[in-house]
């Protein structure tokens, strides 16, 4: 068992700085340290690994408080992009690498049941610049796990691999470290690897966590414009709240009105708020039907595939994007330039009120 | 896949051709002298050479001062070079600067300013005199010589290579368990060593050559080039030749041994496989 927590972690490191930072995981768990680049994601990732000594706040690691230790002594596997393996070794000498420092005792025959483990038998002898990027990744973590480490430390291990196999190593990653109960934090850019992944997200801009929580509380109930646009959230809206009432606020927006739950955000009458809409929320038929508070009439400006899905860009007095299934499209005869009804599911808004 | 077709066919040809008929006259440039100077050499006139006391004497005290100038370059040069690869400070391309200061100084220059300090009355000649160390007339001059005019090589060839080593593999080495001074010894310095290595080898190369800084500094003992240059001077072309060609396999010799170092051999090299 192990788990890993940072406590107010201030740092200053040139253009970079780190305030404030708090966060632990538990073992097994993933979370996720989501911002653009510049946000001070490595930095922090190298604070914890020890490469950085911070002018404030600890880093505990399996009950160990490790701050001023140095990295050789913190027992973190560290996982670059494109996984960081040594290009002058063979995968074989890449993973027995950090056995003879930390594990004197041991012979190298411990290598053998770890090149099983990650199928790497028939690799073993190649130079990383020949492998697979399956194999590189499987190589990076027995290397790591043949020190017996508390906590993966990964920085964006996926930013140069293509969608299609990045999708694969996330899955082997995952089951990786669910069944190795350790620990690890992941850092990124890219929010399909938080969905991916993540037990935990927390969104970092400029040094801050702008946002933590479970996915489903970040992704539903975006804090801000800035985690809900870096979050991929399609539709941000700008309105005024009319009126709140006991089933939620009604809420105008573009000439319309649009009746919303309540959520967590305590709002009043003329509040500005932004709503944000993931465009899986929005339906769209042929004209017609029972009208209901839900629903608008609109337009469909353009169309355009995305895998299985079509993209449906609309105007409605406001515009609004919409995510419907390729079979569905095709189903209710949808054009482009053609009249609609559009429906919105309101529990799915979510109200961000503006500053 | 269009950008590929639309690149490939006919365009460079020409730029091409040319290209290859311009390297072609500089190869013939380079080796039509080299070939000359062996043609024409009778084997037996290179033996009475090569068992002249004078001529082995110079060439031994050329390759151990060049040797010696090689491992002052390697023990001072290459830290610099990881300096100048992995920090940046302010005056970084000043210190960039000097380091190529000696390429650009004319070598009879370079050895009368040596000369101001590592002479008799000079700042370190005169300390080290102190202590029965001299540079004027010495193995000891002829290192100081060489290495002023050669150990830019080897800190500019180190640094580029220190600079294709991503430093984050020596932080994952760290983290791996190794400390500092190790994960230096078993990462950075085995990928960079073949920039390091390729600069050791000019260096040598270029320090066996030397004649300006050392004929100032140290005329006796005769070092292989400025012996070479008294034979022209004294008896005349036919002379010097038997010696020149004689220097000119040695040093051949060992400048492809050295890059057979550090190319050849895959493990050591690292990169070689």
């Amino acid at each position: 068992m192990s788990d890993v927590a940072v406590e107010q972690l201030t740092l200053e490191l040139g253009e970079f700085a780190l305030l404030d930072i708090s966060l632990s995981l538990d073992a097994g768990e993933i979370g996720v340290i989501l911002g653009p680049n510049g946000a001070g994601k490595s930095v922090l990732l190298e604070t914890i690994a020890g490469f950085h000594r911070p002018a404030a706040g600890r880093v505990v690691i399996s009950g160990r408080e490790v701050t001023t230790k140095p990295p050789e002594q913190r027992h973190v596997g560290f996982i670059l992009q494109n996984f960081g393996l040594f290009p002058h070794l063979t995968a074989a000498e890449n993973i027995s690498f950090g056995l003879h420092i930390r594990r004197r005792q041991r012979g190298s025959g411990e290598i053998a049941p770890l090149l099983a483990r990650f199928r790497l038998e028939g690799v073993a002898d190649r130079l990383p610049d020949t492998l697979s990027p399956g194999e590189k990744q499987r190589t990076a973590l027995a290397r790591s796990l043949i020190t017996e480490p508390d906590v993966f430390l990964l920085d964006e291990p996926f930013a140069a691999i293509d969608t299609r196999t990045s999708d694969t190593l996330r899955e082997e990653l995952r089951q990786f470290i669910r069944d190795a109960r350790i620990p690890a934090l992941f850092v990124t850019h890219d929010h399909l690897d938080a969905v991916a992944l993540a037990d935990k997200i927390a969104v970092m801009w400029e040094g801050e966590i702008v946002q933590s929580g479970t996915p489903s509380e970040v992704f539903q109930r975006p804090k801000n414009r800035f985690v809900a646009e870096f979050l991929g959230v399609e539709n941000i809206l700008a309105g005024t709240i009319m009126a709140r009432h006991a089933g939620g606020y009604s809420v105008y927006v573009g000439g319309q009105r649009l009746e919303v739950p309540p959520g967590n955000e305590s709002l009043n009458a003329e509040d500005e708020v932004l709503l944000c809409l993931p465009a899986d929320a929005v339906d769209v038929r042929q004209p017609g039907g029972a009208a209901s508070l839900r629903e608008f009439p609109g337009l469909i400006v353009a169309m355009a595939s995305a895998g299985p899905l079509v993209r449906l860009t609309l105007d409605c007095g406001f515009p609004l994007t919409a995510h419907l299934l390729r079979r569905t499209v095709s189903e209710r005869h949808l054009q482009p330039h053609q009249a609609v009804t559009v429906d919105i599911d309101p529990a799915a808004v979510h109200l961000i009120r503006e500053p | 896949m269009q950008t590929r077709s639309a690149r490939s066919p006919a365009r460079p040809h020409g730029a091409l051709a040319l290209s290859f008929v311009l390297g072609g006259i500089l190869l013939a440039f380079i080796l039509l002298p080299l070939l000359a100077l062996t043609a024409g050499q009778s084997p037996t006139a290179l033996a009475q050479v090569a068992s002249s006391r004078d001529v082995l004497d110079a060439i031994g005290l050329s390759l151990a001062g060049a040797a010696l100038a090689t491992l002052c370059a390697a023990f001072f040069g290459v830290p610099l070079g990881y300096v100048l690869a992995r920090t940046s400070f302010a005056g970084k391309t000043f210190v960039s600067a000097v380091v190529d200061v000696p390429l650009a100084v004319p070598h009879t220059v370079a050895g009368i300013a040596l000369l101001f300090v590592f002479g008799r009355q000079g700042l370190i000649g005169a300390a080290a005199d102190a202590v029965g160390l001299q540079f004027w007339g010495t193995l000891a001059g002829v290192v100081v010589a060489m290495l002023f005019v050669s150990v830019p090589y080897t800190v500019n060839s180190a640094r580029l290579g220190f600079e294709a080593v991503d430093p984050r593999l020596e932080q994952v080495a760290r983290t791996l368990g190794l400390g500092p001074w190790h994960a230096l010894y078993r990462v950075t310095l085995p990928l960079a060593w073949r920039g390091i290595m390729t600069g050791l080898t000019l260096t040598f190369a270029r320090a066996i050559a030397e004649f300006g800084a050392v004929v100032i500094l140290v005329y006796y003992p005769m070092t292989a080039p400025v012996k070479i240059y008294e034979l022209f001077i004294r008896f005349g072309l036919e002379e010097a030749t038997g010696m020149a060609l004689l220097l000119l396999a040695v040093s051949l010799a060992l400048f492809l041994l050295l890059r057979w170092l550090a190319y050849g051999r895959g493990h050591t090299s690292g990169l070689g496989r």
